[in-house]
């Protein structure tokens, strides 16, 4: 308890300064038809909703619905259009995010929007050093972030270089340093997208203890379970439109879903079964950076889902099939004869295909136009001679946006526009104009909205039909559970277990991931 | 949905964008002609008006090139150097008795050479651009001035040295050389795969590999076009003045990027085109060929290229905030 508490001290003067504390339970933050409009656009519908003092206030929607609008108007990143905000009773104006931090209302983003190359003790004091004559007190900084780390049970080093850690304990860091900074309503958007297990349970310890020390949270999720698990109250938003909010014990699962998309919980995870056919690809004693010894293999028809934390080794396993990384021993057989991949271009002419694990840094060419994207693989069957036949090129863009459903006025729009759920789709639509027997998903629908989830699992059903086969990477147990014929869990490189169809636990399959 | 509305208020087509864009260079282009025009007598003489277009032409082919690499989220430092390095291989070729036609094709190979050693040094030696095309510049001008011995060599060959003060359908040559230039590049980076491959490498080049492409080719697709046009551009050069001559285009490798920025081409990669930089390149020429006639200092015209770019980058900045 000590350190958080005396770094957090050093800031209340400042807190106290800007607003009254609100007693638990009394409004603290209330929008009053609070409305958002990008031109003739309403990304925000007039909302009227109460933020309560030291609750822990679960916000869920689809992508799209408008949670991301709600979090830049709180934190003064957008203006609004029209309608109030009061804060402790009184409105304000939330003009620009330093209005936002100075009256203690802070975000935690999904993605680290911190220095990597700093340590992570001058991350966590970033702009609020502590100085003594004008020279910064480093050691004195480095051991008060410890004792903050410490005492947080995070178990990581202060004097470490940010970039150094795995992307879910820098998360950790953009937690501890918004809980330092005398917070008093923190908005967390997705904080568990890249976390493992026991990092979640870590964050789910800080929350708490920010709460108990009257803090207000608004958690923002895709993951239903989290949202029981922690919340107090919920909100849910569709369409722009705030449709309701309930007591967290007045409600369920299948009520929140059907409030957000209109659609029962048994649609979303759609499994077909098909027979399995011939072998596609097979390895053995597969080794390479990252993963040791891995065989498995894949037949046409099923879905092999390989689970484990983040770091486990399944994605490494699956660039080293695809050709990115050299592998250092074992065989791969594709359909009964043995191959080498040597790189990309070998796997994608047997029929591989990989949706890589993260859309911003493998899968897309993010400031390009969706249309480019989606034909990146084919550009060599469009060129006639010396040039790409543009009404082919056109086509097939066209295609994969109408037949994929990818929200968008046109093939032209960049695809730093679209939303995580169709970004993905982009990413599905350059392997579905290719064309492959082998589909490797790594990570297919974090970030995705529960909608575009389901497309995707009925999308499977219809690669799966046509004869494919495909390897489904997730750290989503459920994901993995329901839709995999075949389960491998994976852990430190190793291929360490293997289920049938729902054979095992989630707890067994869930321990074998963690520990021998 | 909303999120079919949302995301329709994104960026508008980028297509319209790019043809608004280089519109209002041109437009720019027209206005300062006319500006001149009006400000004094000698700009719309047909002396200065081929003057001010063989001026112009050269950057332009050097800007094209570097286009290439800049998109690839490169940066070739050394066309500069380039330029006055092929001067003196032609010339000492020339002098050596090396028939003509041979001479020309050994300096442009000597060209695609050099783009090869950069590539070599980004893809396998894992060097940044800007640090392999730095060393270059110093060390090609060091070479030059070896092989010169400090000195000029005078070219003598009448046919090569009459190329560039030739007209042709009243269009002085130099220029037909741009055209030469840009409408293979055009066809090259707008129509071909390999100019989607550009804008994908540059744009995120683990993506681009995944899905097939062959980066490290790429790398050294942009690089060989950069060089192979600064040494055709020091061919130009070679003839224009008649010697050769390792010192010469000195700071023509900022000319060319600024040319290349002012065109639109941004400096994070993923974004240029073919006509932005000739736009930009004869804007810098009138420029400076404006401040000449107007007996400005000079000095101020580098002054002046230095505003113009700020202006430029920061006007292209305000339109892809907007856009968002």
């Amino acid at each position: 308890m000590t350190g958080l508490s005396e770094v957090t001290q050093r800031h209340d003067g400042q807190i106290t300064a800007v607003g009254h504390p609100v007693p638990k339970g009394e409004p603290i933050l209330e929008l009053k038809v609070l409305k958002k409009n990008y031109g003739a656009v309403e990304a925000l519908k007039p909302a009227t909703m109460t933020f309560l003092s030291g609750e822990i206030h679960a916000i869920v929607g689809e992508n799209g619905a408008g949670k991301s609008t709600l979090i830049k108007l709180l934190t003064g990143v957008i203006p609004r259009t029209s309608g109030e905000i009061l804060w402790c009773g009184a409105p304000v104006a939330l003009a620009n995010p330093n209005e936002a931090i100075a009256r203690g209302i802070n975000a935690v983003h999904q993605e680290v929007v911190l220095c990597p190359h700093l340590s992570v003790a001058a991350n966590m004091f970033l702009g609020d050093e502590m100085n003594s004559r004008g020279l910064m007190r480093k050691r004195a900084m480095t051991d008060a972030a410890q004792a903050v780390l410490d005492d947080l049970g995070f178990n990581l080093p202060a004097n470490a270089e940010l970039g150094s850690l795995t992307i879910g304990q820098q998360q950790l860091v953009a937690t501890a340093r918004a809980a330092m900074r005398g917070t008093q309503f923190l908005i967390f958007d997705e904080p568990t997208a890249y976390l493992t297990g026991q990092e979640s349970a870590q964050l789910f310890r800080l929350i708490r203890r920010l709460q108990s020390q009257g803090v207000t949270i608004v958690y923002i999720s895709h993951r239903l379970e989290e949202v029981f698990e922690l919340a107090d109250r919920v909100s849910v938003l569709r369409d722009g439109t705030h449709v309701g909010t309930r007591p967290i014990t007045e409600t369920n699962e299948a009520e929140l879903i059907a409030l957000m998309i209109n659609r029962t919980i048994e649609q979303i995870y759609h499994k077909e079964h098909f027979a399995p056919g011939e072998t596609i690809v097979e390895t053995r004693g597969l080794s390479g950076p990252g993963f040791r010894d891995v065989s498995l293999t894949v037949r046409a028809g099923e879905i092999v889902g390989l689970y484990g934390l983040i770091g486990a080794g399944r994605s490494e396993f699956a660039l080293g099939l695809y050709g990115r990384h050299p592998t250092t021993a074992g065989e791969i057989y594709w359909q009964g004869r043995k191959v080498s991949i040597a790189n990309e271009r070998t796997a994608m002419e047997l029929g591989i295909a990989l949706a890589p694990e993260s859309r911003r840094d493998q899968g897309l060419c993010l400031n390009l136009p969706i249309g480019l994207n989606i034909n990146l693989p084919v550009f060599r069957r469009m060129t006639r001679g010396l040039t790409i036949n543009r009404a082919e090129e056109a086509a097939n863009a066209d295609r994969q946006i109408r037949d994929l459903q990818i929200k968008t006025p046109s093939r032209r729009v960049l695809a730093s526009a679209m939303s995580g759920g169709n970004q993905q789709k982009i990413v599905i639509g350059k392997w579905l104009s290719h064309g492959a027997r082998l589909f490797i998903f790594d990570e297919p629908t974090v970030g995705v909205d529960v909608g575009t989830k389901a497309e995707i699992y009925r999308l499977f059903a219809r690669l799966l039909e046509n004869g494919a086969g495909i390897i489904l990477i997730s750290s989503y147990l459920p994901e993995v559970y329901e839709l995999a014929d075949r389960l491998h869990v994976f852990r430190q490189g190793r291929l360490v277990a293997s289920h049938d169809y729902r054979a095992a636990s989630h707890e067994e399959v869930l321990a074998q991931a963690i520990n021998a | 949905m909303s999120v079919e509305t949302i995301e329709s208020a994104g960026p508008a087509p980028r297509k319209g964008v790019s043809i608004l864009f280089g519109l209002t260079l041109f437009g720019l282009l027209i206005v300062l002609w006319l500006l001149l025009g009006l400000a004094t007598n000698a700009f719309w003489t047909p002396n200065n008006i081929s003057n001010l277009l063989r001026q112009g032409a050269m950057t332009a082919i050097l800007a094209v090139g570097q286009t290439f690499v800049i998109i690839t989220a490169g940066i070739d430092l050394s066309v500069g150097a380039v330029v006055g390095f092929s001067s003196v291989v032609v010339a000492w070729l020339l002098a050596a008795g090396v028939p003509l036609w041979l001479a020309l094709l050994a300096t442009l190979l000597m060209g695609v050479l050099i783009g090869v050693f950069h590539a070599f040094g980004i893809v396998r030696m894992g060097l940044p651009p800007f640090i392999i095309t730095l060393a270059t510049l110093t060390s090609l001008r060091g070479i030059g001035l070896l092989i010169t011995n400090g000195s000029t060599i005078s070219i003598t060959n009448e046919a090569f040295t009459t190329f560039s003060r030739a007209d042709f359908l009243g269009i002085p040559s130099l220029f037909w050389m741009v055209i030469v230039v840009a409408v293979p590049a055009y066809v090259f980076l707008h129509l071909s795969r390999f100019g989607r491959y550009l804008f994908a490498v540059g744009s995120n080049s683990e993506a681009a590999r995944l899905s097939g492409v062959n980066v490290n080719r790429t790398i050294y697709l942009a690089y060989i076009l950069s060089s192979t046009c600064a040494a055709f551009v020091g061919l130009l050069l070679a003839s224009r003045i008649g010697i050769g001559n390792a010192t010469q285009a000195e700071g023509w490798e900022l000319q060319a990027i600024a040319s290349s920025v002012i065109g639109g081409t941004s400096l994070f990669g993923a974004v240029g085109s073919v006509h932005g930089p000739l736009l930009g390149a004869f804007i810098l020429a009138t420029i400076n060929n404006g401040a000449n006639l107007l007996n400005v200092n000079s000095f101020w015209q580098r002054i002046i290229t230095g505003l113009l770019i700020i202006v430029i980058v920061y006007f292209d900045q305000l339109r892809r905030r907007g856009a968002r």
